[in-house]
C-alpha cells in the first residue's frame, strides 16, 4: 500500500492578505511621517492677516536657508522701510510672474544710498559689468504647475472691495508668510497641492485640472 | 494540513483590518512639500523695457529666410529668447501664414552645430584676423549667393564695383526661371502678378505653386480663396506627382521631358475644337495646328480626351490661369495660352517693382552654378565670397564642383551651419541666424504693394561670436575701400540710414512705425505689358524614348533643396506624397516596378552616365510608368548630426554644357537604368496605408454637387 | 457633504438630457474645430507649427517606424476616393485626399472612463483634458481611442529632442513630458487659458477670435477653423449650423444632402468635435 500522500499545503490567503495589508499601511503610513520630520509642516500657525473676503489655509513651513549672490534683507527694505511687494515685485499684478525686481529697480535707489555696504558694492559691480544676478528661487513649485500670480492678485485685491493695495503685503504674505520677519527670502508656506486646493475650495477658486496642470 | 479556514467571521474581520489600514494611509490630503528650494536659478533683468514684461511675451516683426520668398512674420520673444515664429498679418505677400519651413526656423537657430567662431583653413581664429585675411586676399573676389533682395545686395554690388565687377552668381536650383524668363519674352514683364484667387481654372505644369515655386505661401492662402465659391478647378500636368498635382481636380501624368509637347497639344484642341484664335502670332498658331493629338500621345502618353478635358475645363472657368516650369518650351507655350485665353490682364497683370532698382531682388538658377563651375575651372576666378547657397552638395558630381572650388585662390564661406562647401573654404565667418539679424528683403511677387520687409533681430545672439550677414558684408565693404561706409559702425546703423532714406523720413517716429508693421513702403514703377509679338514656339523630344527610365528630381515643401536636412523637425515632417521620414525614396509605377521586380521595401540601384545612387522604393500610381522620381533634400555628406540619411539625386543630373540659358537642372531628366539589389528594409513612413478601405476618413463629393450647395462652409 | 445616492440620482438626471442642452456638465464654452479638406495643401504647416508651440519631442526614425512619434497633428495621406472612384485604374487622376487629424475632443470620448487615476477627463470648456502629472502611463486611454490620436512618452525624449540650445526655444507656458506620460493635442490650452486671462485683465467676456490654436494660425489656406460653439455669434457655430451637424446624435438628418460638412466615426457614438468638410473633386 503506498505511503500517504503529503498534503498539498493551502496557500494561506488570510495571512497574507493581512501580511501585505500592514506593511503596506507601514509603508505608506510611516512615508508620511518621514516626510514630515523631513520638511515639518505645521498646521495653523502665524495669526491670518487681515484680508477680507478671504479663507485660506494658515499652515506654515519651515524653509532652508537659501544663499543668494546679493544678501537681500526683506525686513529691511519691506518691513523697516515700508516698501509695497508690488514695488518691487511689480509683474505680480500683471502676469503670472511675480518677478524678481531687475537691477535698475535697487539700482534706483542705491546709486546714492548705502553705497559703502559690502552687498551694495557686489550688486553695483554686477550692475556696471551687465551682469544679472543669477538668484535661487525660493518659493518653487514644479514645472508642471502653472500659477499665475495675476489671477490671484485680481482675486484678493485688485478686484477686491474692501482690499487696499497699500495692504498687498497681507496678501502675499498668504503664500509667501510675513516677509517682514526674514532676511534673504524663506520658503514659510508649504505650497503644496492640498495647501493651493484647500484654499481653492474654500474661497471657491477654479476647480478644473487644468486650470493649473496644461 | 492547515487549519486555517475562511468563514464568513473571518473573512469580514479581514477585510475590516485591510481596508482600515488602507483608509488609515489615504486619510491626509497630498502633503508631500517638495523641497526644491534653492534649486532653480531666476536671472533677473538688468533694465528692461517697460512694455517688457516676465510671463508674457512680446512680439517683434522680422523677415522669414528660410526660403527665398522672404515671407513677413513675427516673433513671440519671452524673457529674450524668441519661441515661435508666425505670420505677420501686415505682410502682403504672406498676410499672416507661414508654411512649416518657416515654423522650422526656430530649430535652427537654437540648433547645438551651429558655427561659433571665425575659422581660418579649420582652425579657430578672431574677427579681427578672419577679416584682415580676407581684406588682404578677396580683391576682386566674386559673389556667389543663393537669391538676395534689399541692402545686403546693394553692399555685395558695392563690393564687386570696387573691386573690378567681379560676377554675383545667384544659385536656386529652386527656381522660377523658365516662368521668368518666358514671361519676358512673350509679355515683356519677368515677374507678372498672379492672382490664383481670381482664376476659376489654374492649370500648373511642372510648376508646383502650393509647394516650392514662387511664393508659396502667398499662392496658398490665394488658394484657399480660389477654392471658396464659386469654386476653381485645378489641373496638373507633371510627371511625378507634386504637392499642388495632389491637390487637383485633374492630374495628368506625362513623359517627364514632354511637358511643352503637351500643353501644345492643349492649344491644338482650344484653337481647333474651341476656335480660339491666334490671330496675331502666326508662328504659335502653325505649331499648335502642327502638334496633333496622336502626336501628342506619342511623345508623352497622354490621350486625346484628357487633352479635350483640359481644353474644356479652360474655355468652361474663365479667366483661367495657366502656370508652367516645366522648362522654358513649356512656359512660353503657357503664357501664349494666357494671351488667347484673355488670362492677361485678369489674373496675370504687370508687376509694379519697387522704384529702387538698388534692392530688387536676383533670383537664382542653376545656370549660375553651372557657369560658376566652369569659370573657376577656367581660371577666371581668383577669389570668392560663399553665402546662402551649398554649390558643392548641390552640383552634379559631373560638373565637379570641388575640383572647380579647388581651383580658385581664395574661398570665402559665410554660413551658420557647416556643409559641403565651408569645408571646402579658407576662411569661414560664423553667420547669425537670420533672426538674430538686421536686413532688408524685397519679395518677389510681382505686386504693386511696394514693400520692402525688414528682419530685425528678434533677440541678441545665442552665440556671442557670431555676427549678421549685413553686419559682416559691411565689414567685408569696409575692407575693401567701399566709399561712403566708414560712417556705419554696425549694419543697424547703416539700414536705418538707408532705409530712411529710402522712404524719405528719418524721424524716430517713422523708424519705430515701420518695425513695428515689419516693413517699409515704398514708390512703385507701375508698368504695362510688352506683349512681344509673334511666338516662336518649339519642344525638345524628350530624351527618354518609351520604355527607358528618367530619373527626375523636385524639392519638396519642408527639406526645400537640401538646406533644411539639419533640422529634425523637418526631418521628421512626413513628405506630403510618400508620407516617408528621416529617408530618400524613389518613386515608381506598379508597372515599373513589377517590371524590374522591386517590391515594398526594397533597395534599388538607379545607374546614369553621371553615377549611381542606391534607396528605397516608392511603388504608387502617381507617376508616368517611364519616370523614376527621387525627391532632392537628403544625401549630405557633411551637414550635422540629423542629415546623415538618404541619397542625394542632384549627384546624379545632367550639366550640360547645351544651351544653359534654357536648360535648368531640375527640370532635365537623366536617362537611368534601375536594379534592385536584393536588401529589402520597410521604408519609414507615417502610415503604411494609402487606402481609406471604404471608411468615411477624407471623404469626397463631385464637384456638382458643391455647386448646388452654392459652396458649402 | 452631499449624500452619494444623491449624487447618483442628480447626476444620472443631468446625463440623461443629452448632451445638446448642457449634458451632464454646464459647459462654460463648447470648444470645437472645422477642417475645410478642400483648401486643406497637406502641406504640414499645421503640424510643425504645433511641434513648435507644444514642446512636441522629435524621436527619429526608429522610434518613428516603432509608433513611438509624438505628432498631435498629423496629416494623413490616401489616394483613394471610396465615395466617388477613381476613373483612371492606372494613374491617380484625381490626386490625393489629405486629412489633417487631431485630438477630436470627444463629448463623449471613449479615452475618459477608462483612465484608472482620472488623469483624462471633461472639462467645463468642453475640452478632453490631460492632465501629465497624474497620468500613470497605463495607456488604457490610448488603446480606447479610435482615431489613434494618443501619444504615449514611452522614453524620455526630452535630452535628444532639446540638446542645448535649444531647449531655450521651448514653450514655458505648457510642461514638457517626462517618460510614461501621454499626451495629446489639447486644442492648445495654453492659449485658451491665455485668452481667458487677456479677457480677465481688461474685464470683458471672450470674444470669437481671441482664440487662435497654432494650427489655425499657420494655416496658410484658412482650412482651419477654431471657436466655441455656445457663442452663437462665432464663426464655427455657423459652420456648424449651416451645415446642419448636431452634436448629441450620429444620425444627421439634412434638408440638404449636398451640404459637406460630417464627423469622422461619429457613428460610434463618442461625439467627436472637429467637422470636416468634404473635399470636392470634378467627378
Amino acid at each position: 500500500m503506498p505511503a500517504d500522500r503529503p498534503q498539498r499545503k493551502t496557500f494561506p490567503w488570510i495571512r497574507a492578505f493581512i501580511g501585505t495589508a500592514v506593511v503596506g499601511a507601514l509603508i505608506v503610513v510611516g512615508a508620511q511621517i518621514f516626510e514630515q520630520q523631513l520638511h515639518p509642516v505645521k498646521p495653523g500657525g502665524t495669526p491670518p492677516p487681515r484680508v477680507p473676503n478671504a479663507d485660506f489655509p494658515t499652515d506654515t513651513f519651515d524653509g532652508k536657508d537659501v544663499t543668494q549672490p546679493i544678501n537681500y534683507s526683506h525686513k529691511l527694505h519691506a518691513g523697516d522701510l515700508g516698501i509695497n511687494c508690488l514695488y518691487c515685485h511689480t509683474y505680480a499684478r500683471r502676469s503670472k510672474v511675480a518677478g524678481i525686481p531687475p537691477t535698475a529697480k535697487c539700482m534706483g535707489c542705491h546709486t546714492v544710498v548705502g553705497t559703502e555696504k559690502p552687498e551694495i558694492q557686489k550688486l553695483t559691480a554686477m550692475w556696471s559689468k551687465g551682469q544679472s544676478p543669477a538668484w535661487k528661487k525660493v518659493n518653487d513649485v514644479p514645472d508642471f504647475v502653472h500659477f499665475s500670480h495675476e489671477r490671484h492678485l485680481q482675486r484678493f485685491l485688485l478686484n477686491n472691495k474692501d482690499m487696499n493695495i497699500k495692504d498687498s503685503p497681507d496678501v502675499c504674505a498668504m503664500c509667501h508668510g510675513d516677509m517682514n520677519t526674514v532676511g534673504v527670502a524663506k520658503k514659510m508656506k508649504p505650497l503644496t497641492m492640498g495647501f493651493c486646493v484647500t484654499c481653492h475650495e474654500k474661497n471657491k477658486g477654479p476647480a478644473d485640472c487644468t486650470r493649473c496642470h496644461k | 494540513m492547515s487549519k486555517t479556514k475562511i468563514d464568513r467571521r473571518n473573512f469580514l474581520k479581514v477585510l475590516g483590518l485591510g481596508s482600515a489600514g488602507a483608509a488609515l494611509a489615504g486619510c491626509d490630503m497630498p502633503s508631500y512639500v517638495t523641497s526644491d528650494e534653492g534649486k532653480e536659478n531666476i536671472y533677473s533683468y538688468l533694465a528692461p523695457e517697460e512694455y517688457v514684461i516676465p510671463g508674457i511675451g512680446v512680439w517683434y516683426a522680422s523677415t522669414c529666410q528660410q526660403c527665398p520668398a522672404s515671407c513677413g512674420v513675427h516673433g513671440r520673444v519671452r524673457e529674450g529668447r524668441v519661441l515661435k515664429l508666425e505670420g505677420n498679418p501686415d505682410a502682403s505677400v504672406n498676410k499672416g501664414k507661414i508654411c512649416q519651413m518657416g515654423q522650422a526656423a526656430i530649430q535652427g537657430h537654437f540648433h547645438p552645430e551651429r558655427i561659433e567662431n571665425p575659422l581660418i583653413n579649420g582652425q579657430k581664429a578672431t574677427w579681427d584676423e578672419a577679416l584682415a585675411l580676407v581684406a588682404k586676399k578677396s580683391g576682386g573676389a566674386a559673389w556667389l549667393t543663393g537669391a538676395m533682395s534689399g541692402h545686403q545686395r546693394v553692399l555685395i554690388d558695392a563690393h564687386r564695383t570696387a573691386g573690378g565687377n567681379a560676377r554675383h552668381y545667384a544659385v536656386e536650383v529652386v527656381n522660377a526661371r523658365p516662368w521668368e524668363d518666358a514671361s519676358l519674352a512673350t509679355l515683356g514683364d519677368a515677374n507678372p502678378n498672379l492672382h490664383i484667387d481670381k482664376a476659376r481654372a489654374v492649370l500648373a505644369v511642372g510648376a508646383d505653386f502650393l509647394g516650392t515655386w514662387g511664393n508659396p505661401v502667398k499662392s496658398m492662402r490665394d488658394y484657399g480663396n480660389f477654392r471658396s465659391a464659386p469654386r476653381g478647378v485645378l489641373m496638373s500636368i507633371e510627371p511625378a506627382m507634386s504637392m499642388t498635382g495632389a491637390n487637383s481636380d485633374i492630374w495628368v501624368t506625362a513623359r517627364p521631358g514632354s511637358e511643352a509637347a503637351v500643353l501644345m497639344g492643349v492649344g491644338h484642341i482650344l484653337t481647333t475644337k474651341h476656335g480660339v484664335s491666334v490671330a496675331d502670332m502666326p508662328s504659335a498658331a502653325l505649331a499648335f495646328a502642327d502638334m496633333t493629338p496622336t502626336k501628342v500621345l506619342g511623345l508623352s502618353d497622354v490621350k486625346e480626351e484628357q487633352l479635350a478635358k483640359i481644353a474644356d475645363t479652360l474655355m468652361a472657368n474663365s479667366p483661367s490661369l495657366i502656370l508652367a516650369n516645366a522648362n522654358h518650351d513649356t512656359a512660353k507655350v503657357a503664357q501664349v495660352l494666357n494671351m488667347m485665353l484673355g488670362n492677361v490682364g485678369q489674373t496675370l497683370t504687370p508687376s509694379a517693382a519697387i522704384t529702387a532698382e538698388a534692392l530688387l531682388p536676383v533670383t537664382g538658377s542653376s545656370k549660375d552654378l553651372v557657369e560658376f563651375a566652369m569659370d573657376a575651372k577656367a581660371g577666371k576666378i581668383s577669389s570668392v565670397f560663399i553665402s546662402g547657397t551649398n554649390p558643392v552638395f548641390l552640383a552634379p558630381s559631373k560638373l565637379d564642383m570641388a575640383g572647380a572650388l579647388a581651383k580658385v585662390g581664395f574661398k570665402v564661406a559665410i554660413a551658420d551651419f557647416h556643409d559641403e562647401t565651408t569645408t571646402a573654404c579658407d576662411v569661414v565667418l560664423p553667420a547669425s541666424s537670420a533672426l538674430e539679424a538686421w536686413g532688408t528683403h524685397v519679395p518677389v511677387d510681382g505686386s504693386d504693394a511696394g514693400e520692402v520687409y525688414i528682419q530685425q533681430p528678434l533677440m541678441e545672439n545665442v552665440h556671442a561670436n557670431t555676427r549678421g550677414l549685413g553686419d559682416i558684408l559691411l565689414a567685408v565693404a569696409k575692407g575693401a575701400g567701399v566709399d561712403g561706409l566708414a560712417e556705419f559702425e554696425d549694419y543697424y546703423g547703416y539700414l536705418r540710414t538707408a532705409v530712411s532714406a529710402l522712404i524719405g523720413s528719418d524721424l524716430e517716429g517713422d523708424w519705430n512705425s515701420i518695425l513695428q508693421k515689419g516693413k517699409a513702403v515704398t514708390a512703385v514703377n507701375h508698368s504695362n505689358f510688352n506683349a512681344g509679338g509673334d511666338v516662336a514656339l518649339g519642344f525638345s523630344e524628350p530624351a527618354a524614348k518609351a520604355g527607358t527610365l528618367t530619373l527626375i528630381t523636385s524639392a519638396r515643401q519642408g527639406l526645400f533643396d537640401g538646406r533644411h536636412a539639419n533640422l529634425p523637425w523637418l526631418q521628421e515632417a512626413p513628405d506630403q506624397i510618400s508620407k516617408a521620414v528621416w529617408d530618400s525614396w524613389a518613386e515608381i509605377h506598379p508597372k515599373t516596378a513589377a517590371k524590374i521586380g522591386a517590391k515594398d521595401g526594397d533597395y534599388i540601384t538607379i545607374t546614369s552616365a553621371n553615377g549611381s545612387i542606391t534607396t528605397r522604393v516608392f511603388i504608387y500610381k502617381g507617376i508616368h510608368q517611364d519616370a523614376i522620381s527621387v525627391p532632392m533634400g537628403r544625401g549630405h555628406t557633411n551637414y550635422g548630426l540629423y542629415a546623415k540619411n538618404g541619397v542625394n539625386p542632384l549627384s546624379l543630373l545632367d550639366a550640360s554644357s547645351g544651351d544653359r540659358q534654357t536648360t535648368e537642372l531640375l527640370n532635365s531628366g537623366v536617362s537611368v537604368t534601375v536594379k534592385p539589389t536584393g536588401d529589402n528594409r520597410h521604408l519609414v513612413r507615417l502610415m503604411d496605408v494609402d487606402s481609406q478601405h471604404g471608411r468615411k476618413l477624407a471623404a469626397t463629393i463631385t464637384a456638382d454637387q458643391f455647386d448646388r450647395n452654392q459652396g458649402g462652409a | 457633504m452631499p449624500s452619494l445616492l444623491g449624487n447618483v440620482f442628480k447626476g444620472w438626471s443631468d446625463y440623461s438630457k443629452g448632451i445638446e442642452q448642457g449634458g451632464n456638465q454646464k459647459y462654460e464654452h463648447m470648444f470645437s474645430m472645422s477642417i475645410d479638406l478642400d483648401k486643406c495643401t497637406g502641406c504640414n504647416a499645421c503640424s510643425t507649427a504645433c511641434y513648435a508651440e507644444n514642446n512636441l519631442a522629435w524621436v527619429g526614425e526608429y522610434k518613428f517606424a516603432s509608433r513611438q512619434s509624438m505628432h498631435w497633428m498629423r496629416i494623413e495621406r490616401y489616394f483613394d476616393e471610396p465615395d466617388v472612384g477613381s476613373s483612371d485604374p492606372e494613374s491617380l487622376d484625381r490626386g490625393a485626399s489629405f486629412l489633417p487629424m487631431m485630438c477630436q475632443q470627444c463629448n463623449a470620448a471613449p479615452c475618459e472612463p477608462v483612465c484608472p487615476v482620472a488623469a483624462t477627463y471633461h472639462t467645463v470648456d468642453a475640452l478632453n483634458a490631460q492632465v501629465y502629472n497624474r497620468c500613470i502611463g497605463s495607456r488604457y486611454c490610448a488603446n480606447n481611442c479610435p482615431f489613434r490620436v494618443r501619444y504615449f512618452n514611452f522614453y524620455d525624449n526630452a535630452p535628444t529632442a532639446w540638446p542645448a540650445p535649444m531647449d531655450q526655444g521651448l514653450n514655458p507656458d505648457l510642461s514638457v513630458r517626462s517618460k510614461g506620460v501621454m499626451e495629446k493635442c489639447t486644442f492648445c490650452i495654453q492659449r485658451i487659458r491665455g485668452a481667458n486671462e487677456t479677457a480677465k485683465r481688461e474685464g470683458r467676456e471672450l470674444k470669437d477670435g481671441d482664440i487662435v490654436t497654432a494650427c489655425q494660425q499657420t494655416c496658410p489656406t484658412s482650412a482651419i477653423v477654431f471657436g466655441d460653439l455656445l457663442d452663437k455669434t462665432s464663426e464655427i457655430s455657423k459652420i456648424w449650423k449651416r451645415q446642419q451637424v448636431k452634436l448629441g446624435t450620429y444620425k444627421q438628418e439634412k434638408e440638404n444632402k449636398d451640404l459637406r460638412g460630417y464627423r469622422i466615426f461619429e457613428e460610434l457614438n463618442i461625439e467627436p468635435k472637429v467637422l470636416y468638410l468634404e473635399r470636392v473633386r470634378e467627378v
